[in-house]
């Protein structure tokens, strides 16, 4: 059984059918080909690393079909630097050693982003407490709390348009 | 920080990451982010049952669905594919190795062993059909647990065996006499529990089969060339029409993506028998239940020592805990073979009788994860340290002090070399950061005011690459490091190596020794690696070869290249005498020292050599492309020593932590930065390990932890931030005094959590040696309710 969706991801429209079963996370990997979200607890909804923001709210796409986001917006981590300007969260990544295989940073950013837009101030206890859906079995998380603060602090200093 | 603000030298500083510029826009190249046109999806099912007869797999349901292409059974491939073990990926150390094939033939041995395999053209499709099989199985006894498999009326795993025990080694010799005269003797059964260090990504498998190339296969791997001999012999296909090629980007491994499993075996067959091309990308459930369990090992240790804590004997019973032992290169019993080896750790054990048995159990096979067996015996090592110190009213510390190894070179009673270093120096600066006696004053006033603080210790002795002395009889593998370096005519440099990076930024660090080397920036470095066909042979990204042996294949290739720029230079500019050492290369240039006037452009030269090769001096041909292969003098280990004090609630056995402090000696860091990182990572997994995670079996042998909500790993709101700390003494070993990093971390952590907790406890007289340390079981220990305490009251003769 199939729908016809259209979904808008970072701005591009994707007008396809699909099996009422197709999870979002493989419409975002495999119908659009943006493999910058990935699946690293296979829906379980534990990892993170499937993390997007659907209407700007950080969600797991792997708990969602994608008919349920059929007319709705999804920003992936493909779509987080503007004009090919890194977005503050990836520039802080990068200068903080926060990355070391990289398979669970895309999810953790686009949480960060929400979490930012929530709380442009937090504490590194409010980071760490934001960042618990999202595992990371790397770098033990403190240079991923320090780059969240970093950006934040970014952000402050010289808000987006 | 931006790479282009600054300039030489590189090594020694904490430039960005390379690799980051492509992963943080989502751009890596994970192996299920590749796809071929016409790609079939295959996906296994895996056995009901932890020990049974397979009576018979029904694949006809599955076959009749719509999309299916092929199901196929043990039955249907046992003809096909040669069995394990093969000779490149068996070590050369006696053993019992059983035999098996990718899919189970005749009989299960773990609940999640793979009994058929379904392709299909949609990945969906492909699950449903994998539900859709079958399987009539006749149960057997099942063993699950290390004693019970020694019983002589214990169910045989292979019937062929006369028993269960797959190998067995003797360390040392007989201590009796000295045991019976020491001062003072502690003993305790110290158990690490089956745990391991999952990595986010699972394993997956993309093969593609052409006439007349033959083979090409995308793995996530850690050791494509290996994996190129051992699928060459297995499947019967000439080595030169098989090519293996680890991702670019790998999301972590830490030992779990070593081996020579199973699944990539059977991909390949079916991509061949297809004619189409297949993937398999592991689930999560898969991954927990197949491979990444490690340490389960059970020490009786003893130690025999004077009054002032001089260690003069150590006896070790030590039991392992393989499983079923079906994987290529380790065979599950690698693992404790070296945790047994590295037992003497950082210390002057001259006398010592250790004897190691690894057993097969109904279980997933051990498989490597980072701290590669010794994770349990410096666990054990340690606490009984810990326990030997508190027995004689000394400070822990102290009694590490005087029995670590002051004069280096050392062997151990082992027989395992340790080259270099000041461990001395590495626990003192330790004690420093720490403030001991500052410490015991605060603990004694918390105490005072019913709060329950303590400090605890661990040490390590950890891989810094592995010598062929070693990886040849322990793994059949050489050991040297391997790199290529390519000049260009523009005078970018390109490197290759034959090993396959996870996460560890080789292209970063590699770009900037090479840029330093060659005057140069490391942006007109790259580095491209994992791929058969275009890199030198490697043994793979294992037990901190990177910084150690890799990196200085690296250095020795660009400065052989740098003899031949020097040399033909020296014949242009006709500056008779001079050689090699003469020359500076430096900001791009190449400038002859006694006469700084004399100099050519790096890139000019570079495009006169390899575009121009007319007028060469007398031996030389054009071109600038060498590979090297570095081989140290002696096997290399690194030293830490790791301090963790936490705060513990009586009434609960809830424990926090308050400092968690590391040092460390990496001889020379190239990007110290990312040597951190490393460190931070290693303790937290060491953490995780030691608190939060655990594979659990039911007496059914039935699997309890496949996901990662029952098998719990630390979040970041779990964990403290690491105090990482060096006390480096250059590596004499390696061109550039660096020593690997990473491999060994996990190892000191839980001797240092548990000691600290213990110390936090003494007023309680408070004993803790079984792994997980929860709050839980340190409640019921402390309540006397055995659990994690079940060690005998240290005893004193």
């Amino acid at each position: 059984m199939s729908k016809p969706v259209s979904i808008t991801i970072n701005g591009q429209i994707f007008e396809e059918d699909v099996p009422l079963r197709l999870l979002l996370v493989d419409f975002i990997r495999d119908v659009a080909g943006l493999t910058g979200t990935h699946v690293a607890c296979t829906w379980e909804g534990r990892c993170g690393a499937c993390t997007v923001l659907l209407n700007g709210e950080a969600v797991k796409s792997c708990m969602l079909l994608a008919v349920q986001a059929d007319g709705e917006n999804v920003t992936t981590v493909e779509g987080l630097a503007a004009d090919g300007q890194l977005h503050a969260l990836q520039e802080a990544f990068r200068d903080r050693n926060a990355i070391q295989c990289g398979f669970c940073t895309s999810g953790v950013l686009m949480t960060a982003v929400d979490l930012l837009a929530e709380n442009p101030e937090p504490t590194d206890g409010e980071i760490r407490r934001g960042l618990v859906g999202n595992l990371c079995r790397c770098t033990g998380y403190v240079h991923i709390a320090e780059a969240v603060a970093a950006a934040a602090r970014a952000m402050r200093a010289a808000p987006r348009p | 920080m931006s790479t282009t603000e600054t300039s030489a030298p590189w090594v020694g500083r904490s430039i960005p990451r390379k690799e980051d510029l492509r992963l943080l826009r989502g751009r890596g190249q994970y192996l299920a982010d590749l796809a071929l046109p016409g790609m079939l999806h295959l996906v296994f099912a895996r056995s009901a049952q932890a020990h049974a007869r397979l009576q018979a797999v029904d694949g006809a349901r599955a076959r009749a669905m719509r999309g299916v292409v092929a199901v196929v059974t043990g039955e249907d491939i046992r003809r096909e594919i040669q069995p394990l073990p093969i000779k490149v990926v068996q070590p050369n150390l006696t053993a019992k190795y059983p035999t098996f094939w990718p899919l189970a033939v005749g009989k299960v041995c773990f609940h999640g062993e793979p009994i058929a395999a379904v392709v299909a053209t949609d990945k969906y499709v492909a699950e449903d059909a994998a539900r859709a099989i079958t399987a009539r199985y006749d149960p057997l006894p099942v063993v699950t647990d290390v004693e019970a498999a020694l019983q002589p009326s214990a169910p045989r795993l292979n019937e062929d065996w006369d028993d269960n025990v797959m190998f067995s080694v003797d360390f040392g010799e007989d201590v009796s006499a000295l045991m019976a005269q020491a001062d003072v003797v502690v003993r305790g059964r110290f158990r690490a529990h089956r745990v391991g260090v999952t990595p986010l990504e699972t394993r997956g498998v993309l093969a593609q089969w052409a006439e007349p190339d033959g083979m090409t296969v995308w793995i996530t791997n850690q050791r494509p060339h290996v994996e190129r001999l051992a699928l060459a012999d297995v499947l019967g296909i000439p080595a030169q029409q098989m090519r293996v090629i680890a991702p670019r980007d790998q999301g972590g491994a830490f030992g779990t993506k070593a081996p020579f499993y199973r699944e990539e075996i059977l991909v390949c067959y079916l991509a061949r028998k297809l004619g189409r091309p297949v993937r398999w990308v592991e689930t999560r459930e898969e991954h927990l239940m197949a491979v990444s369990q490690e340490r389960d090992q059970i020490h009786d240790l003893e130690l025999a020592a004077r009054r002032d804590g001089r260690i003069l004997a150590m006896r070790d019973r030590v039991l392992g805990d393989v499983g079923d032992a079906k994987e290529g290169v380790y065979w599950g019993y690698l693992m404790p073979f070296i945790g047994a080896a590295l037992l003497p750790n950082g210390y002057d054990l001259p006398k010592l009788d250790v004897k190691l048995r690894c057993v097969v159990t109904n279980k997933s096979a051990l498989s490597p994860a980072r701290a590669f067996g010794s994770f349990p015996s410096r666990f054990a090592m340690d606490r009984a340290v810990d326990m030997l110190a508190r027995r004689l009213g000394l400070e822990t510390a102290d009694v590490i002090r005087i029995n670590l190894i002051k004069d280096l070179p050392h062997t151990t009673a082992t027989g395992v070399y340790y080259d270099s270093g000041d461990y001395r120096r590495v626990l003192d600066t330790l004690l420093e950061k720490v403030d001991l006696p500052a410490f015991r004053r605060e603990q004694d006033s918390a105490r005072r005011q019913g709060r329950y603080v303590g400090i605890g210790f661990g040490t390590g002795t950890a891989f810094s690459g592995v010598a062929s002395e070693v990886l040849v009889p322990v793994e059949n593998q050489p050991g040297y490091g391997a790199a290529t370096v390519r000049i260009d005519p523009r005078g970018k440099v390109f490197l290759a190596e034959g090993d396959a990076p996870h996460g560890q930024g080789h292209e970063t660090v590699f770009a900037q020794v090479a840029a330093d080397e060659f005057g140069i920036h490391p942006d007109d470095v790259v580095l491209s690696y994992g791929d058969t066909t275009t890199t030198p042979f490697g043994s793979g990204t294992i037990g901190a070869r990177g910084a150690s042996y890799t990196v200085s294949a690296v250095v020795e290739a660009c400065r052989h290249l740098k003899a031949k720029m020097a040399r033909i230079l020296a014949h242009d500019l006709k500056l008779a005498g001079a050689g090699p050492e003469d020359f500076d290369f430096a900001g791009g240039e190449i400038v002859y020292r006694r006469d700084p006037t004399k100099r050519r452009g790096f890139a000019a030269h570079a495009d006169r050599i390899v575009m121009g090769p007319l007028d060469l001096p007398a031996g030389d041909s054009g071109g600038l492309e060498h590979t090297a292969f570095f081989e140290a003098a002696k096997p290399m280990y690194g030293f830490s020593a790791h301090a963790a004090i936490v705060e513990v609630n009586p009434e609960s056995g809830e424990f926090k932590v308050l400092r968690y402090v590391t040092m460390e000696d990496v001889g020379r860091a190239i990007n110290p930065r990312m040597v951190e990182s490393q460190v931070q990572g290693g303790v937290i997994q060491g953490l995780s390990n030691t608190i939060y995670e655990q594979f659990v079996y039911d007496a059914e042998g039935q699997q309890q932890s496949t996901s990662f909500l029952t098998y719990r790993m630390a979040s970041a709101a779990d964990v403290p931030t690491v105090e990482v700390y060096h006390a480096d003494t250059p590596c004499p070993l390696t061109p550039l005094g660096t020593r690997g990093l990473g491999e060994g971390v996990p190892g000191p952590v839980p001797a240092a959590l548990t000691n600290a907790v213990v110390d936090a406890l003494t007023p309680f007289g408070f004993e803790f040696t079984t792994l997980p340390l929860r709050p839980e079981r340190i409640w019921a220990a402390l309540h006397g309710k055995a659990a994690g305490g079940a060690a005998e009251a240290p005893k004193v003769v």
